[in-house]
């Protein structure tokens, strides 16, 4: 076997460029410095629009666009209603990563996997730990056990052997996010322990399982980053000590999971860090459904809950993070915009939000983007009609309930896009921005 | 003694220790077969008599083929019949279409129940759950101590080795009494043909589709089945390997998933 025809991939959810960049220069990671002096360059990455997790992870195991996966965040309505649905890895519309390499693709098709069609081999091997959007779990070629959200750890699972193996270790799925505002120490000591079952779990698989691509991904840094990243840089916080802690023990993970693949490649190997998307301290949280209501584009039902409170002649809403429908006629069962009258509408939004400034004067919105700047493929027709995509420190949200068009919560920190990271060897062709859909096509060639 | 009869036996043993224990104490009725097979059997343990109310939880939900068959044998078997309803969330709209279910259990279920324990101040209620229905109810005890949240802590209960029960508890506990936990399904069914025990006609096939589990209309979903009586239903039973509450299963992952979102601040 040639040992230079594996890759190995640390997914660290939600880590910045920027702030590694930092803790490396800082000597909080010195595994990482250690990485990037010996050949391996660190790269802001741009992240999939919107940047959200089940997008974000989606985009990278498949390397297309959500026009061709179709998940366009953690929600959805059911086609032709408002009600919720949570789309997961059934929904998925193109092969994964280890689909394509592992002769699992079935029916599903895409553009990447076209281009590789007989220049990689399907019989290759894959364990896959904790990457977020692949519950149920799908029987592939290896292993797999899913990531957030994640609502049952045995149909998360497969083979049923390795959720016995996750079972007698305890694993962790996910910590309890709600213990971040009033349990704060019992949230850092339990974000410690998951990372610690994280790495005797890759660990585990690493050692017991043959395998050519493995993807171990750590969301507990998300998790800080929600609730604690303006502890991040700010010496004098009271969770400052502890985030970085956090940060210092992730760095040992680099190191330790970088020396044991190497050994064992003989240095041959692909090894690579990358994030789904960055984080930036949250100045205020901007309800854009609030700010419709408030123009007359949208009326609420406050008799019925969540999407299903759309009131008549309602012309659009919003989904998190900045996913804007407008509510077309034969589209919702109120659609209130006939199709000639979709683009005056789009128009009036675009510009509503490009003047939206908070109470001192800032710009909220960086950029308005309509679906056919973003989506191609045959899933683009169930995209939002624009995404909103907000500066940095403005988190943009859908919630439909709030009375005020900003506020502030309990979350300090909030995703961007532009600041997601990949580490790399410095020898990898690269385009001069690199893109998380640019990823499963450099770790493809790795196996021609 | 045959199995059904040890069954049987065990269950009247709980439900007269129950009540010599607590008197002031209720049943839950919810009208579906595990309740009424309970019913039954309290019937059986105390000669022909219910010596304590009956409670049936109302979400205004219900089948009307419930309502019916509640009415008909309440009368029937002169039962103290306690109607609760969570009516300020009934005005309120609360239902299926309105929050999630969650929302809606807790309220018309949870929540009714709650009031109708503290305006009637019981000890304890017996319920007709069954260890085989849920991974969760496998923890279960026969006397099961809630606090005055409603709060079961399993990991802090009586052990019941040897079928010694436990049934003290602090002041402001209630107990949790199942008298059936050690029934199965098929059982369950094997007794109501035994006793010849009525059942709303739900249960039975209907155009190839029956309800194996009945609650609120809009929460349940027939399966396909054309088992028209009980013995087609023991039969399909025997060949069965899907789960009494298979269609309920998408509504807790849903669940789930709403929580764990909620807690990252979307929705």
């Amino acid at each position: 076997m040639d040992s230079s025809k594996k890759v190995f991939v640390l997914g660290i959810d939600g880590a910045p460029q920027t702030l590694l960049s930092e803790y490396a220069a800082e000597g909080i990671m010195p595994n990482l410095k250690k990485i990037l002096s010996g050949g391996y360059s660190l790269h802001q990455m741009d992240a999939s629009i919107p940047d959200v997790s089940s997008t974000s992870w989606t985009s990278f195991m498949t390397g297309v666009n959500p026009g061709e996966h179709g998940i366009y965040g953690f929600m959805e309505l059911l086609p032709n209603t408002y009600r919720m649905a949570f789309p997961n890895y059934a929904s998925i519309k193109a092969p994964a990563l280890w689909d394509i390499i592992g002769g699992t693709s079935g029916a599903k098709s895409s553009t990447l996997a076209d281009g590789f069609k007989g220049r990689v081999p399907n019989s290759l091997r894959s364990i896959v730990i904790n990457m977020p959007e692949t519950f149920p779990a799908p029987a592939l070629n290896g292993v797999l056990t899913a990531g957030f959200v994640c609502p049952d750890l045995k149909k998360g699972t497969y083979p049923d052997s390795a959720y016995q193996y996750l079972r007698s270790i305890n694993y962790i799925m996910d910590i309890e996010a709600s213990n971040a505002s009033d349990k704060p120490d019992a949230f850092f000591d339990e974000a410690l322990l998951a990372l610690n079952k994280r790495a005797e779990a890759f660990t585990h698989f690493m050692d017991k399982e043959r395998w050519d691509l493995f993807i171990g991904v750590v969301t507990e840094t998300d998790r800080l980053h929600h609730f604690f990243f303006d502890a991040a840089r700010e010496k004098t916080h009271k969770y400052h000590e502890r985030f970085v802690f956090f940060y210092s023990k992730m760095d040992d993970m680099i190191g330790r999971f970088f020396e044991r693949f190497m050994d064992a490649t003989g240095g041959r190997g692909l090894f690579m860090t990358m994030s789904d998307h960055g984080f930036a301290p949250i100045r205020k949280e901007v309800y854009l459904n609030r700010l419709f209501v408030e123009k007359g584009l949208l009326t609420l039902d406050a008799a019925r809950e969540y999407f299903e409170q759309i009131g008549q002649g309602s012309k659009a809403f919003v989904m998190d993070p900045g996913r804007i429908y407008i509510n077309l006629e034969g589209r919702y069962p109120g659609g209130a915009v006939a199709a000639s009258e979709k683009n005056a509408v789009v128009n009036e939004i675009i510009s509503l939000l490009l003047d939206l400034k908070d109470s001192e004067g800032r710009a909220v919105i960086k950029r308005v983007f309509e679906a056919a700047e973003l989506y191609s493929g045959t899933e683009s027709g169930r995209s939002p009609d624009l995404v909103a995509i907000g500066n940095d420190g403005f988190d943009i949200k859908g919630n439909i309930k709030k009375p005020e068009v900003f506020g502030t919560s309990h979350f300090r920190g909030m995703h961007t896009r532009h600041d997601a990271h990949c580490v790399l060897p410095s020898g990898v062709a690269l385009p001069e921005r690199l893109h998380i859909e640019n990823l499963a096509g450099i770790i493809l060639e790795r196996f021609i | 003694m045959d199995h059904l009869t040890a069954l049987e036996n065990k269950s009247i043993f709980i439900i007269r220790e129950a009540y010599y224990r607590f008197r002031n104490i209720a049943m839950l009725w919810s009208v579906g077969k595990d309740s009424t097979t309970l019913l039954w059997l309290v019937r059986k343990a105390f000669f022909g008599e219910v010596p304590f109310p009956v409670i049936h939880i109302d979400t205004t939900y219900k089948f009307p083929e419930m309502y019916r068959f509640r009415d008909e044998y309440a009368k029937k078997w002169g039962l103290n019949l306690i109607v609760g309803r969570n009516e300020g969330q009934v005005e309120a709209g609360m239902g299926p279409g309105k929050g999630t279910k969650l929302d809606c259990c807790n309220e018309l279920k949870t929540n009714a129940l709650k009031q109708i324990i503290e305006k009637n101040g019981f000890k304890a209620l017996l319920l007709g759950i069954r260890r085989d229905e849920h991974g969760i109810r496998a923890k279960e005890r026969v006397f099961s101590p809630r606090d005055e949240n409603f709060k079961w802590d399993y990991e802090d209960q009586p052990a019941e080795l040897w079928d010694q029960y436990k049934s003290t508890a602090a002041e402001d506990n209630h107990f949790r009494v199942h008298p059936i936990l050690h029934m199965t399904e098929l059982d369950i069914w094997k007794y109501i043909r035994r006793e010849n025990i009525p059942l709303t006609e739900l249960y039975l096939s209907k155009n190839g589709k029956r309800y194996r589990s009945i609650g609120c209309a809009p929460c349940c979903s027939p399966i396909d089945s054309n088992a028209s009586n009980v013995d087609e239903i023991i039969a399909e039973l025997e060949s069965s390997h899907t789960s009494e509450r298979a269609g309920r299963a998408q509504d807790k992952e849903d669940a789930y998933t709403m929580q764990k979102l909620r807690s990252l601040g979307y929705m």
